[in-house]
């Protein structure tokens, strides 16, 4: 065979290295870690205070939510623009089906997971069976329901009970509750996509549709799959942000979709299918957090967060973006 | 057992602008080889898809175990046991080697992969062609092109089947791997199974199959035992002519040197420095095993590959190590992976080959229709490129149509160097013995060339003298004469005496 080594002076062993890193996800972690230790060391910050640890952590919870549903429908070569507007239907809808009767709280919540279910399912059945493309699918969709989302209310509405704000509050040893519901659809996600078959579809799929074809995969229930699980996690997302925030708003959730995809690209994930690892993903989320955190810690004007995040994402894309091997 | 594994009954299928097959019956026996010949275009593919379910026909049925069968996907001919290997890679090159294997026919247990069957699986198919070392978590894309090829076969080899169905396997095949296939195919007959097998290298025919059907222009030509044909009547029946594959001795190189390579070393490459001089008028060829480093080093002339010393000078000037700076001096390349490098798959079949030099069909800045369609009717006529017109996009052609469009192309814009990398690989009979014409009208134009192809008696025939390769490195170099073929083998395998 060839030889694979190259020990004369060549830049090529690193370079595989490297982008071995990239495919595995921890390029981004590269930065997360430099950014803790650059709070670690800014004066007077108070980085690792318990309080602002638990801050950082629930942050991420719902972020973290959306942006593990939008891992799972780039994987397959789509894109879900509709998260952020079904986290603001579902939390709004939280705190107003709930109203503060601690009896409604349970049925809301399985009621909120199965409208993300049901949300994903059309995204799904559009993008499968209509063969319509995901990005103007799920555009459609996020006009479609912030405007179901307005005509619930125009205004903050609805009341969540004393259960669920504990909860968002309560506490495992320094990690926040709603930071263990991520880690355990992290948990249930990886499962999904490293253990069963149709996690391995779903690669394939996003690849390249046709090859998946040729090899006997059914590419519908596979995509149909990826949204439903985009649109589960939403609706959690939803509750997580009720709870969090106690009354319901029509806007609640705006602007996370963005977000969401930002985290699934600086993760080293393919907009374009069929490429990309979770670690990377949760190492998204991880940098997405820190740098709101960052910023309140310094006291930076709130409005520096946007132009922070722009330059994160051009570096890291120019930085660690996959180049194909020539 | 059935008479007919798998068949078709007066198949019909058009597109638009061409019958690409007309009333096409066929019978494939259990435990038979059956070669499916035929020019580029003629239909074999566009057969491969019909009986796989992943097109319909417009007119006809597909057989299937002696029952006429509608197939609607190509899973579902996967249920019935017809397992195609599609002409195109259906690899995902971001996957790894088990998953590419076992991608379709996973085993689970309770919903989850059953890793340790999945291995095993996956372990017992690779080694049967040839495979066995390879580790299981390679990324695919990492493979040679031969390399995934096998990888392909053996996720077909994995299913159960009662037909396996090859679409020009051997197209990017050769040496061990070839053989590994043929005894593969072999053994997979002897089980039962029903083969199709196409292929443009007709050596293979007499040493694999059984019953052999020749396609033309979607029709079926003839139709028999392989014992029934030679050759030469395979080669009547598919060009509907007599095709000379000799090789007059090539005139003498006379001019000066064109392209000098000194201490040239790839990168990533750790074989000591390879020399080569080409004079103008002169034709090398470079021979040796897949993966002996020839396409590396065609690479790194073009400036496709950096380059970790040494230097490569055109007419006596240094060439820069880039693709522009390669080109700029006159040195074009036509890649091994066309596909991949070679063609932009949604552009027309014209504006393909007339990308190389826009200026030829341009005039004050804008590109000219009917100049470019002119161009397409050349290499057309020269190559017999079959395709329902210049507007037709490249994806839509036939394999070995697409690779003519990517020579002729490059054929177009008359380098000073022209380096060929498997240039007839996937060409029918026709056309190669066109592009060696062309090749060697090029070469007495004054041109310098450098060929490497796995067919032996290609490089032989068309060189002046062939560089053999071994571990990346040039190991020999081999004059024409008779005993030529033996030396490069034993050179190739490091045998030599
Ligand atoms: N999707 C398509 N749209 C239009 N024309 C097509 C399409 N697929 C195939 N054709 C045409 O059908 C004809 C037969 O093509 P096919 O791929 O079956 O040839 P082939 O015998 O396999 O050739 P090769 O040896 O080059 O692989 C060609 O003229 C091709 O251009
Ligand atoms: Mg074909």
């Amino acid at each position: 065979m060839t030889s694979v080594a190259a020990p004369r002076g060549s830049r090529a062993p690193r370079l595989a290295a490297f982008s071995g890193l990239v495919r595995r996800g921890g390029a981004v972690w590269v930065i997360v870690l430099a950014l803790v230790l650059a709070l670690t060391f800014a004066r007077g910050t108070g980085f690792w205070n318990s309080g602002n640890i638990a801050a950082v952590l629930a942050g991420a919870a719902v972020l973290g939510l959306v942006a593990l549903g939008q891992h799972v429908v780039v994987l397959g070569g789509g894109i879900d623009l509709s998260v952020g507007s079904m986290v603001t239907l579902t939390s709004l809808l939280t705190a107003v089906l709930v109203d503060g009767y601690p009896i409604r709280t349970v049925p809301v919540i399985v009621a909120m997971v199965v409208l993300g279910a049901a949300m994903g399912l059309l995204n799904g059945s559009l993008v499968s069976v209509a063969r319509l493309p995901p990005f103007i699918v799920t555009l459609g969709m996020l006009y479609l329901v912030s405007g179901v989302a307005l005509t619930v209310s125009a205004t903050p509405a609805g009341r969540v009970t004393a259960a669920l704000t504990d909860f968002s509050r309560a506490t495992l040893g320094p990690v926040p509750a709603p930071f263990l519901v991520l880690v355990a659809a992290v948990a249930a996600v990886w499962l999904l996509l490293a253990r069963t078959p149709w996690g391995r579809h779903l690669y394939a799929v996003g690849g390249d549709q046709h090859a998946a074809r040729a090899a006997g995969v059914r590419v519908r229930p596979v995509l149909l799959g990826a949204y439903v699980t985009s649109g589960v996690l939403a609706g959690l997302a939803g509750v997580l942000l009720a709870a969090r925030s106690a009354i319901g708003s029509p806007t609640a959730g705006s602007g996370l979709e963005l977000s969401a995809i930002t985290a699934v690209v600086i993760g080293g994930t393919s907009l374009l299918g069929g490429r990309g690892s979770l670690l990377g993903t949760v190492g998204g989320v991880a940098l997405l957090a820190l740098i709101t955190n960052a910023i309140t810690l310094l006291q930076l004007p709130s409005t520096w967060t946007d132009l922070v995040r722009g330059l994160i994402i051009i570096a890291a894309v120019a930085v660690f973006v996959v180049r194909r091997p020539r | 057992m059935p008479e007919t594994a798998l068949g078709a009954r007066g198949v019909t299928k058009s597109f638009p602008g061409v019958r690409a097959l007309d009333d096409v019956t066929l019978a494939c026996a259990p435990g038979r080889v059956h070669a499916l010949l035929g020019e580029n275009g003629a239909g074999k593919s566009t057969l491969v898809r019909i009986l796989t379910g992943d097109e319909s026909p417009d007119a006809g049925t597909v057989v299937v175990a002696d029952r006429e069968t509608r197939l609607g996907a190509p899973r579902e001919a996967l249920g019935l046991g017809i397992v195609p290997v599609y002409q195109e890679l259906t690899v995902l090159p971001e996957m790894s080697v088990l998953d590419n294997v076992l991608l379709g026919q996973e085993r689970s247990r309770r919903g989850l992969l059953d890793r340790g069957a999945q291995r095993e699986l996956a372990r017992a198919a690779l080694a049967r062609v040839s495979l066995e070392d390879l580790p299981l978590g390679t990324r695919t894309g990492e493979l040679s092109l031969a390399n995934q090829q096998l990888v392909e076969i053996a996720r077909a080899i994995a299913r159960r089947s009662s037909v396996l169905i090859l679409d020009e396997p051997s197209a990017v095949l050769s040496g061990d791997k070839l053989q590994a296939l043929h005894d593969v195919v072999r053994a997979i007959a002897a089980e039962g199974t029903a083969v199709v097998y196409i292929t443009h290298l007709l050596e293979e025919v007499p040493a694999l199959a059984d019953d052999l059907t020749v396609l033309r222009d979607g029709k079926v030509v003839s139709s028999g035992p392989a014992t029934d044909y030679t050759t030469d009547r395979i080669v009547r029946e598919m060009v509907g002519r007599q095709v000379d594959q000799v090789f007059p001795d090539p005139a003498p190189p006379a001019g000066e040197v064109v392209l000098r390579v000194s201490d040239l070393v790839p990168v990533g490459s750790s074989a000591p420095p390879a020399h080569l001089e080409v004079r103008a008028g002169e034709i090398v060829g470079l021979a040796g095993l897949v993966g002996a480093g020839r396409s590396r080093f065609l690479r790194t002339l073009a400036g496709a590959r950096g380059r970790s010393q040494g230097g490569v000078d055109v007419g006596g000037r240094r060439v820069r190590g880039s693709l522009t700076g390669a080109i700029a001096a006159g040195v074009a390349l036509v890649p091994e992976e066309r596909k991949r490098d070679g063609l932009v798959l949604d552009l027309t079949a014209a504006q393909n080959i007339t990308l190389t030099d826009l200026r030829q069909v341009s005039s004050a800045g804008l590109v000219r229709t009917a100049r470019e369609n002119a161009a397409f009717d050349e290499e057309r006529e020269r190559l017999g490129i079959k395709a329902s017109g210049p507007g037709q996009p490249t994806r839509q052609l036939s394999g070995g149509n697409q690779q003519k469009i990517a020579i002729a192309k490059w054929l177009r814009v008359s380098p000073r160097v022209l380096l060929l990398d498997e240039p007839t690989r996937g060409v029918d009979i026709g056309a190669k013995s066109e592009i060696y014409r062309i090749v060697r009208e090029l070469a007495a134009s004054g041109m310098a060339i450098v060929i490497a192809s796995s067919e032996l008696a290609e490089v032989i025939g068309l060189a002046h003298r062939v560089l053999v390769f071994r571990d990346g490195a040039v190991v020999g170099e081999v004059h024409r004469d008779p005993d030529s073929a033996e030396r490069i083998m034993h050179l190739a395998l490091g045998t030599a005496s």
